[in-house]
């Protein structure tokens, strides 16, 4: 059953190799979108490309599918895979923060990346903000250790909070995430008009 | 029409029947998730690796460096009889509220299942190892056999004899005047009082495999 | 698709985003993990920090469970995916025509101003991301396909964020 061990199937230098392979497809993937474009991913938040959204949650209902579709058939074993921890305050605060970063500067850090890949100065500019604010962060974090570690609920997820099987949470984003296309596209279209 | 629309509605629709499809086909409960992991845990079973001498689990008790869990998964009543110091006594329906604290057990964790023979324990490790696949091991022979090796006839015990003549039938073959649970002395013994005995060593720490997700 | 999507010959967004997600399944089922970038520059920038001054990369906590004594910040799968990322976008963009040293910015500011926001947004992103334990590919994508709780909330407070704070700051990105 998957997941695997890859240090064990292929060494550490082979596991590094899967590692850069998956990144590339990641990067090449994020460019071929458009992700290297600040002005798109911007441009989101204005309602005028929506690039953003539907790749982000067309990426997510599809691996979700995949996911769960995988360890209800025991070829993937759920307890293997990492979910990430819920850290409530800390995320929706740095969560916030990345929004206001986003919108100023134009990126995120995997797309960030992809803007350098492509020589795109304001990308490059990003990126050296990206570590500032990470050496800041380093430098700092001990002033609000108490608050980063705050709001922790274990490796919570969906299904356990609402009280809800796992299918159906997936059915349900997949509804809302579809809903959100079709109302996203018609905001859209109510403010820039039919014009492209 | 939009011809560019079809394709999408035809994935909106994909999505939405294999989500639909999930939802009604639902996750797999703990039997099946054994099911899934039999042919690579199964064997541990059938030649033995799995199950513990009574010695060894006494070594583990006093073993200052290992962090053990005793999981007594038998009725009630025979807890209440006699049951190992800091074993917790749990049924097996619960094991799946266990899933978090197995998941962040440290590295020198190992778990025992005991019951009174090696029925009721065998099938809980093969619930546990669906639930979270911790370094879990079975008490070879249980408890009956470990208080064959360790009970200490004194006044409590009415009736403490070898009961090795019956044949292994989950039940409690011992039988005590009072119900003290772990106030018998046999229920922790002193490693150096008692005989020792030979056994295989059946436990090995696993490396634990840094779960090392999310962004570093 | 979307004008600016259109005119740049980018992919139609479902088709990205499904594969994507085809990628994302495959991390996790290969490696038990999804997707992440931020964590690997994080590395990447104390390494550097603990070529220039390690004797501080030993003393601060933080770092130091990454870097501290001997152990080796770059040795870390993030680090290695963060390799492919550039490399990809830069095939891609390269088989496209795309790699030019250029600047995009709003038509109604600077280059130069786009620098000084792309810097700053860089460091509210940086800070960000280390507080919320993730960015937007780790913690929304990634965690968002197995249904962490936090890192659904911290989808919503990413978007959130954005969209408030993008009528204020319309003049960066928008037409006159």
């Amino acid at each position: 059953m998957a997941p695997y061990d890859l240090v064990a199937l292929f060494g550490t230098t082979g596991s590094y190799f899967v590692y850069v392979t998956i990144g590339f497809a990641f990067g090449f993937i994020l460019e071929s979108s458009g992700f290297g474009d600040s002005r798109l991913l911007a441009a989101q938040f204005y309602f005028r490309e929506l690039q953003v959204l539907k790749v982000m949650f067309t990426a997510i209902v599809v691996a979700m599918i995949l996911i769960f579709w995988s360890t209800a058939l025991g070829l993937l074993d759920y307890d293997e895979i990492w979910v990430n921890p819920t850290y409530l305050w800390p995320g929706v605060v740095g969560g916030l923060i990345m929004g206001a970063g986003f919108i100023l500067g134009g990126y995120c850090p995997g797309t960030s990346l992809v803007s350098v890949a492509t020589l795109k100065l304001d990308g490059v500019f990003f990126f050296l903000g990206h570590v500032t604010g990470i050496i800041i962060f380093g430098e700092t974090v001990g002033f609000i250790s108490s608050f980063w570690n705050s709001g922790y609920l274990g490796f919570l997820t969906l299904p356990e909070l609402l009280h809800v099987e796992t299918g159906v949470v997936v059915f349900l984003v997949t509804c809302m995430a579809l809903l959100m296309f079709a109302g996203f596209d018609w905001l859209r279209s109510k403010i820039y008009g039919k014009k492209k | 029409m939009n011809t560019r629309l079809q394709p999408e509605m035809l994935g909106a629709t994909v999505l939405l029947l294999a989500s639909a499809a999930l939802a009604f086909h639902g996750q797999p409960d703990l039997n099946q998730k054994w099911e899934f992991l039999a042919p690579k845990l199964e064997p541990g079973l059938q030649q033995r690796t799995v199950y513990i001498d009574p010695a060894e689990l006494l070594h583990l008790m006093n073993d200052d460096y290992i962090h053990l869990i005793i999981y007594d998964v038998r009725p009630e009543s025979d807890w209440n009889e006699f049951h190992l110091v800091d074993a917790e006594h749990i049924a097996t329906q619960d094991f799946a509220s266990q899933r978090d604290r197995l998941h962040s057990l440290p590295e020198n964790a190992v778990v025992v299942i005991v019951s009174n023979d090696e029925f009721l324990s065998t099938e809980a490790w093969k619930l546990l190892m669906a639930v979270a696949k911790p370094n879990a091991y079975i008490l070879e022979g249980g408890l009956n056999l470990w208080l064959n090796i360790y009970g200490v006839p004194t006044e409590e015990v009415a009736h403490h004899g070898k009961a090795s003549l019956g044949k292994p039938d989950g039940r409690m073959r011992h039988r005590f005047r009072l119900a003290l649970g772990d106030r018998h002395a046999a229920a922790r013994p002193d490693e150096n009082l008692v005989p020792q005995r030979e056994y295989t060593p059946r436990v090995k720490l696993l490396k634990k495999i840094a779960k090392a997700g999310g962004c570093g | 698709m979307n004008a600016l999507a259109e005119k740049a010959k980018y992919w139609n967004p479902y088709v990205g985003g499904a594969l994507l997600g085809i990628l994302l399944f495959l991390s996790f089922f290969v490696t038990s993990h999804g997707l992440g970038a931020s964590g690997g520059v994080n590395r990447i920038a104390v390494a550097v920090e603990d070529l220039v001054i390690p004797e501080h990369v030993d003393k601060t906590p933080y770092i130091a469970q990454m870097a501290g004594g001997d152990r080796d910040p770059l040795a870390h799968w993030i680090v290695w995916e963060v390799a492919g990322i550039l490399l990809g976008g830069f095939v891609s963009g390269l088989l496209r025509g795309r790699v030019k040293v250029q600047t995009y910015h709003g038509p109604q500011i600077t280059p130069h101003t786009r620098w000084a926001f792309a810097f700053a947004g860089g460091v509210l992103m940086g800070y960000g991301a280390r507080m919320a334990r993730g960015c937007t590919s780790g913690q929304a994508l990634s965690g968002g396909a197995v249904m962490s709780v936090g890192s659904w909330a911290f989808m919503f407070a990413v978007f959130a964020g954005g969209y408030v704070l993008a009528w204020f700051v319309r003049r960066l990105w928008q037409e006159a």
